[in-house]
């Protein structure tokens, strides 16, 4: 028994973002059993909310990455050659503006049309703020998608396809992207996912304590960040300094103020545990 | 390099004369412009030398009223409380907003410059710390990594799975003091990385009963060691150091008797003063070859590395409220509306992007010539 755990345990180990994964749904489970026990049932009702809707929405941010990446890649292959460099011009002007200031007007925009009514279902507007982030971190996939492109472009298999005469969308969607580049995609995918949850909750950390008045956060679908920018949360997460001049303070932490170091933690823990993930997964593939 | 330039300057004529066109739009949508009711009350609402708060000057301009509209009484006495109710209107939604509202004016366009000039110096200055944070966190992490070191806790499996305690009180006491100082050190490092991974305001939150987080240094504590900028780049620039390790010349390298000891304490090794250095050389070993080429590799990530940190500085400036800075002035101007104020400052935060892609470009093309030996 001693010997397969341990063989188990080597075996993680050597794969360690496997490993990784296993830390962090352990890790999830841990904290969700501990607030289970400790916390009031309305503030874990929330955070169970929160933590769904965050990750619901970075799971979308990856369908909608892909999805615009894929098209991109597509769109330069159109036959007018000022098309595409229209097409690459209006990628750069993009790629320059900073991702939360174009999340943090994408995100006003849907308050605006949640005041005004316009948007009545909760999924629709989770769908929206995942459009809005995937607008601001896909061209990362899409630098790959060509990188690929342009690696395999310079190949000889390239150019023999072509002679037998095979179409070159197909020489990119099929044999390129997904028969020689999937597992580099599905990499990237990883550091995209970790990047959407931290913009996420970052812009909805501000719009809920900076723009509260006018744009009632309550209107937004509850995440880690609206979470985390609630008064007891950040309370709690006072106590933490708190505790750093008063160590005997620091047990009360994880029984008194629970919903902000649990919603913090959360956030760390999720985004160390992602970073760890796709650099377990990029030595394992000798990426 | 021409080329690029153009792209450049035209992506920044482009975003100018669109953010003109919206500037100049929302000018004209400002001027005050008037409701249903004041069209209908216009010349009443406008006349100099009626003061309605007079209980005189009302009953005053009802019976005008009733004089030049005669048997229309209903309605005449209808339009006075329309027109005392709109004027009321009028004062209160002026008194609300007045002190909110800002036009871009030329003392405002001044305080936004003054406040955009300290944004680049935080941003110059975080750029640099993080860019030698960035390689020195990459060397230290490649060395490790030659060096063959597991990680603290792997290495206390390990200890533990040697069954120490087995033998006599001398060795029991020493596993158990590795063990406490491995612990230790894993302890330590698993603090670091939840620092390096959490976002500024989480930090910024857990220490502001203790320090005074409204300040610059704080600010640019912040910008370094946060919001996961230091570890993802170190990441980067690290993988660059794989790759490059394990390209043809190094081998080449290492038949032309380049040392290939990565220990930090042997004369042909690398020092640690080597890898904490501003500028950082390895002398005759292989290392110096495999870092000078990835760090040309880098630079591609440098402006992607620089919008992120732009992105945290921001994230900073508005998450904290710190008065007085851009990101907080956006988010105030965004908050009363005052979406011309709001465009300039999103207009000089493009324009700082611009400028680092243009600066990244040009050393890039500098480098490739003295690589190819143009210069």
């Amino acid at each position: 028994m001693k010997t397969k755990f341990k063989q188990i345990f080597e075996k993680l180990y050597a794969q360690k973002d496997k490993l990784w994964l296993v830390i962090w749904l352990g890790g999830l489970l841990l904290v969700w059993g501990w607030n289970l026990l400790f916390l009031n049932r309305p503030a874990l009702q929330r955070i169970e909310t929160g933590f769904i809707n965050s990750f619901m929405i970075a799971l979308l941010v990856l369908v909608f990455s892909l999805a615009l990446s894929w098209i991109t890649v597509n769109s330069l292959l159109l036959p007018h050659r000022w098309l595409r460099t229209l097409f690459v011009f209006l990628l750069n002007i993009l790629r320059s503006i900073p991702q939360i200031v174009g999340i943090l007007f994408g995100y006003v925009g849907i308050t605006l049309l949640l005041q005004q009514g316009k948007l009545q279902s909760t999924f629709t507007v989770l769908v929206l703020m995942a459009i809005v982030v995937s607008l601001f971190v896909f061209q990362e996939l899409v630098d790959l998608m060509r990188e690929r492109v342009r690696h395999f472009h310079k190949s000889d298999f390239y150019q023999a396809m072509l002679v037998r005469g095979i179409a070159e969308s197909r020489i990119i969607n099929y044999d390129i992207l997904w028969m020689n580049s999937r597992v580099h995609i599905f990499n990237k995918l990883i550091a995209i996912f970790g990047v959407a949850i931290f913009l996420q909750c970052s812009v909805d950390f501000i719009i809920s304590i900076g723009l509260s008045t006018t744009l009632s956060s309550i209107d937004l679908p509850v995440t880690l960040g609206t979470l985390l920018a609630n008064i007891d949360s950040k309370q709690d997460i006072l106590a933490i300094g708190n505790s750093l001049m008063h160590p005997s303070y620091i047990s009360k932490i994880f029984f008194e103020h629970l919903q902000g170091v649990t919603v913090a933690f959360l956030i760390v823990f999720s985004l160390l545990s992602i970073y760890k993930i796709a650099n377990g997964f990029t030595e394992r593939f000798k990426l | 390099m021409r080329r690029r330039l153009t792209e450049h300057l035209l992506s920044i004529l482009v975003i100018t004369l669109l953010a003109a066109g919206v500037f100049w739009y929302l000018r004209a949508q400002n001027e005050q412009k008037p409701t249903p009711a004041e069209k209908q009350l216009g010349p009443l609402l406008e006349l100099p030398f009626a003061e309605y708060d007079d209980p005189f000057h009302t009953a005053l301009l009802r019976d005008l009223l009733d004089l030049y509209r005669p048997g229309r009484s209903a309605e005449n006495d209808s339009l006075l409380s329309l027109l005392l109710k709109t004027r009321e209107q009028k004062l209160v939604k002026e008194l609300t907003r007045s002190h909110l509202q800002q036009k871009l004016t030329w003392p405002k366009l001044g305080q936004l410059s003054l406040m955009y000039g300290q944004f680049i110096w935080v941003y110059v200055l975080v750029l640099f710390l993080t860019y030698y944070g960035v390689q020195t966190v990459a060397v230290m992490r490649f060395v490790r990594k030659k060096q063959e070191r597991e990680s603290y806790l792997y290495a206390l499996w390990q200890l533990l799975s040697a069954k120490p305690f087995s033998g006599g009180a001398q060795k029991t006491l020493k596993a158990v003091r590795q063990a406490v100082s491995l612990l230790i050190k894993a302890a330590l490092r698993g603090l670091l990385y939840f620092i390096l991974f959490s976002p500024a305001y989480v930090i910024a939150y857990s220490l502001r009963t203790r320090i005074d987080t409204d300040t610059v240094f704080f600010m640019i504590v912040l910008g370094v060691f946060s919001n996961g900028l230091l570890i993802n780049y170190a990441n980067k620039f690290y993988t660059f150091l794989v790759s490059e390790s394990r390209k043809g010349y190094v081998l080449t390298a290492m038949v032309k008797n380049l040392s290939t000891d990565y220990s930090h304490h042997k004369k042909r090794g690398i020092p640690y003063r080597a890898i904490f250095a501003l500028r950082k050389h390895f002398g005759a070993h292989v290392f110096q070859h495999i870092f000078i080429n990835s760090r040309y590799q880098y630079l591609a990530t440098f402006k992607e590395q620089a919008s992120f940190l732009i992105t945290g500085l921001i994230i900073i400036e508005m998450a904290l409220n710190i008065h007085g800075h851009l990101g907080y002035e956006l988010l105030q101007q965004l908050l009363y509306q005052n979406y011309e104020i709001v465009l300039v400052i999103i207009l000089f935060i493009f324009y700082l992007v611009k400028l680092t892609e243009m600066a990244t470009d040009w050393f890039i093309e500098r480098l490739a010539r003295v690589y190819e030996n143009k210069i």
